[in-house]
């Protein structure tokens, strides 16, 4: 990023804007992204009905059928996918200063990346069944 | 191949006087502002999207949070499951499907016309149509089997 006025507008190659060459990309992994998410939300409206309202140990049951726990750990992660580029598309529609949409952009992903990080490992520890935590963490 | 110009009945044909000339000298129409464009249900599904895609990230948040008290064990699930079937906790959940079916069916929206199809005025009023209003009685129907077999209660 130059300090210059001039060197920050877009730049163009054959007349045509620069980021029109490669903004196909983000918007195709966006809309498949949304694609696989879109199954996944039937899904998950299927379970939360199965779900809603059950005792501890119904859920632990249900978490220890491996199609059950791999589908929620793959609509964690493609999810999060989904909404980081998402985000980064409204904010770039409504946060016009480049270094504070950057920053937004970055913190946001590095929530987002955590979140699925956090998602995966609550599912395979139900997954396994292992010991309520913090077991193996110090207590 | 030829590209067709940008600016055959466009510019020509303008009753708004609100085409712009772009950097790359094409003649684009301003992009639509909410000050001068007309409502449509279009319009309406468009912007919900994008509410129902934060909305979906903060109902991501609370089943993050529904992850970690299980694996937390039966004790935080316990407390977990008392705040979600508490009047609030009801409340926030009905709105939370509510997002879910928003999201599937404006998703599925989105994507129905992102392929190029859908797009003629009728069916796009259609397809807005079913993704702004849906959502709500089917998350009515979700929760009322949901009290009638007796999953859920106050």
């Amino acid at each position: 990023m130059s300090g210059q006025v001039k060197g920050n507008g877009p730049r163009f190659k054959n007349n045509v804007k620069i980021s029109e060459r490669h903004g196909a990309g983000e918007w195709l992994a966006e809309r498949v992204l949304l694609v696989v998410v879109l199954p996944l939300g039937l899904w998950v409206a299927s379970t939360a009905f199965t779900l809603a309202g059950a005792g501890y140990d119904a859920v632990q049951d249900w978490f220890a059928n491996r199609l059950n726990a791999g589908l929620l750990a793959l609509t964690a992660v493609v999810f999060f996918g989904y909404v980081s580029v998402a985000w980064k598309v409204i904010l770039e529609d409504y946060v016009p200063q480049p270094g504070t949409r950057k920053a937004l952009v970055a913190l946001l992903n590095l929530v987002f990346l955590v979140l699925a990080a956090a998602s995966v490992f609550f599912i395979v520890r139900m997954a396994l069944g292992s010991a309520p935590l913090p077991a193996g963490f110090g207590a | 191949m030829t590209q067709p110009s940008p600016t055959s009945g466009g510019a020509s044909s303008d009753r708004t006087g609100r085409f712009v000339t772009q950097p790359n000298g094409h003649v684009t129409p301003l992009s639509p502002h909410m000050g001068i464009w007309r409502w449509h249900v279009t319009m309406a599904a468009s912007i919900l999207f994008r509410a129902t895609v934060i909305a979906a990230t903060v109902g991501a948040l609370i089943v993050v949070a529904w992850l970690g008290a299980l694996a937390f064990g039966p004790d935080a699930y316990a407390t977990a499951l008392a705040t979600a079937g508490s009047p609030l906790g009801l409340f926030v959940g009905f709105g939370l499907t509510v997002v879910l079916f928003s999201f599937i069916l404006n998703g599925t929206r989105h994507t129905i016309n992102d392929t190029g199809n859908g797009l003629t005025i009728k069916s796009s009023t259609i397809l807005s149509r079913i993704a702004v209003w849906a959502p709500v009685p089917l998350a009515i129907l979700f929760w009322v089997v949901l009290f009638a077999v007796g999953r859920v209660s106050l």
